[in-house]
């Protein structure tokens, strides 16, 4: 009796783990399947009323861990609003003259921010619980116009970009995954570079130059170069705000041929998201 | 455990609703800039109330629906979230659990390898960019809530699903009666 009990139980393991593996075959590499699409149009829902019921509970634990974050950060803020008052000077005048050379070149206004497609705003309503895959699931699918590569912001910058995608749901993967590349451009520098992410860390990006005759500074801005050709093309759109230099020491850039990049986006703590339909490219 | 209709009933129950707030509430927040992961420590709770077999089924169950919603390959979390409920009913079919230390412990042990496994998957898939010395910060936070975690759940649990337990059923039938007037 207890001989058969035994089998009966090894039989089921050995099914589970086989049934896995053929899953894991199956299904690598690919989009959302059949079965994907069926439960999360099911359970969609269900994660959107959670996500916006247990908002306060969250906000209150955020609360306090941002609470002891905060306390340490003072001092450097201040030393941040004295130097962005100059740039913000600097940046007007820039401005003036941006606006005569458009009208002497009759091109259109544009914004940091591509005009052409659309946007669609979305909440997060999940996020993967290890610290090895850097995603989190958007209410927003194809039925309102999300593809695949569609560029994902929030009111910071540049989040990451529509990985999968269903129905009612869209998978984002964030610019800290380490499987996400985003080619950048420093400014003012106008050094072009492969932003790559480190696993365990989503506030460091780490910069690869393309070509490294230039030197890049902290505290220079980083923004999506959105320029097509050569082995790595941009998927983003171009001027999106990623971030700026955090570490840039001369060794490592002559050395390595690398900086380091804070990106400007919360990406441990998002909640809002647009997504810029139509304007990406594979 | 004796797995009634009703047991599995509030099972499943008890596994959809540990998805879901993993989703939406407990990868969301944080603590020490290390977000809690209970879903290891809830196969480990399953297991060591129902033996190997029902924590391989519900580990396998619970990773299937994890990778469903995150749109991830199916079969990764599952792999890993079999062996821990495998291991952890096999604990408990070989050993009697005297200290309530054990469970906790188990769940942040298991916890530990869980995330480690979760590693290892995607390294086989492989990883092309730097690994942060921080993901052992990550992981080993998340063993200390499993902890925690798993003392609640191990409580929660062990009242849900009472009417099944062998041991308690044992309890129960050989507690002597009470006389009144005595």
């Amino acid at each position: 009796m207890y001989r058969k009990q035994l089998r009966r139980r090894r039989a089921v393991l050995a099914l589970l783990i086989v049934g896995s593996f053929a899953l894991l075959t199956l299904t690598y590499g690919q989009g959302s399947n059949g079965i994907q699409r069926g439960v999360t149009a099911i359970f969609t829902p269900i994660s959107s009323v959670l996500d916006r019921a247990l908002k306060p509970a969250r906000d209150l634990i955020n609360w306090v861990d941002e609470t002891f974050d905060a306390r340490g950060k003072n001092h450097k803020l201040e030393t941040e609003v004295q130097a962005l008052r100059k740039e913000v000077v600097g940046g007007k005048v820039a401005l003036a003259e941006n606006e005569e050379l458009r009208a002497l070149l009759k091109l259109e206004k544009s914004g940091a921010i591509p005009s052409e497609g659309g946007a669609v705003t979305g909440h997060v309503i999940g996020v993967s619980p290890t610290v090895w895959y850097s995603d989190v699931m958007i209410d927003v699918g194809s039925a309102d116009g999300v593809k695949i590569h569609d560029a994902v912001i929030n009111g910071d910058g540049l989040v990451g970009e529509v990985s999968s995608v269903t129905g009612g749901v869209s998978k984002v993967r964030l610019i800290s995954d380490h499987s996400s590349r985003v080619t950048v451009r420093v400014v003012p520098a106008g050094v072009t570079a492969l932003a790559k992410a480190t696993v365990g860390e989503p506030n460091r990006l780490v910069l690869g130059f393309f070509n490294a005759d230039k030197r890049v500074h902290e505290g220079e801005k980083v923004v999506t170069a959105g320029w097509r050709g050569g082995e790595v093309e941009s998927r983003f759109p171009p001027n999106i705000p990623v971030g700026e230099i955090s570490k840039a020491s001369i060794i490592e850039q002559e050395a390595q041929e690398q900086a380091i990049v804070a990106p400007y986006a919360d990406l441990r703590n998002l909640n809002v998201l647009q997504v810029l339909t139509g304007g990406s490219h594979e | 455990m004796i797995l009634t209709p009703k047991i599995v009933a509030r099972l499943v129950v008890v596994g959809l609703l540990g998805v879901l707030l993993q989703l939406t509430f407990f990868s969301q927040i944080e603590l020490f800039h290390v977000s809690p992961d209970v879903l290891p420590a809830l196969v480990v709770v399953l297991g060591l109330l129902g033996g190997s077999l029902t924590g391989a089924v519900s580990g396998f169950a619970i990773g299937f629906l994890l990778d469903c919603l995150l749109i991830q390959p199916l079969g990764g979390a599952s792999l890993v979230l079999i062996a821990v409920g495998f291991a952890a009913g096999t604990f408990r079919e070989r050993f009697e659990i005297h200290s309530r230390l054990v469970v906790p412990l188990l769940c942040a042990v298991f916890t530990l390898l869980a995330e480690l496994g979760f590693g290892a998957i995607e390294a086989m898939f492989g990883i092309n960019t730097d690994v942060s010395v921080l993901v052992l910060r990550d992981i080993l936070v998340k063993t200390v809530f499993a902890f925690f975690i798993g003392w609640a759940l191990y409580a929660g649990m062990r009242r849900l699903v009472r009417p099944a337990l062998v041991d308690e059923a044992t309890v129960r039938r050989t507690r002597r009666p009470t006389v009144l007037g005595a």
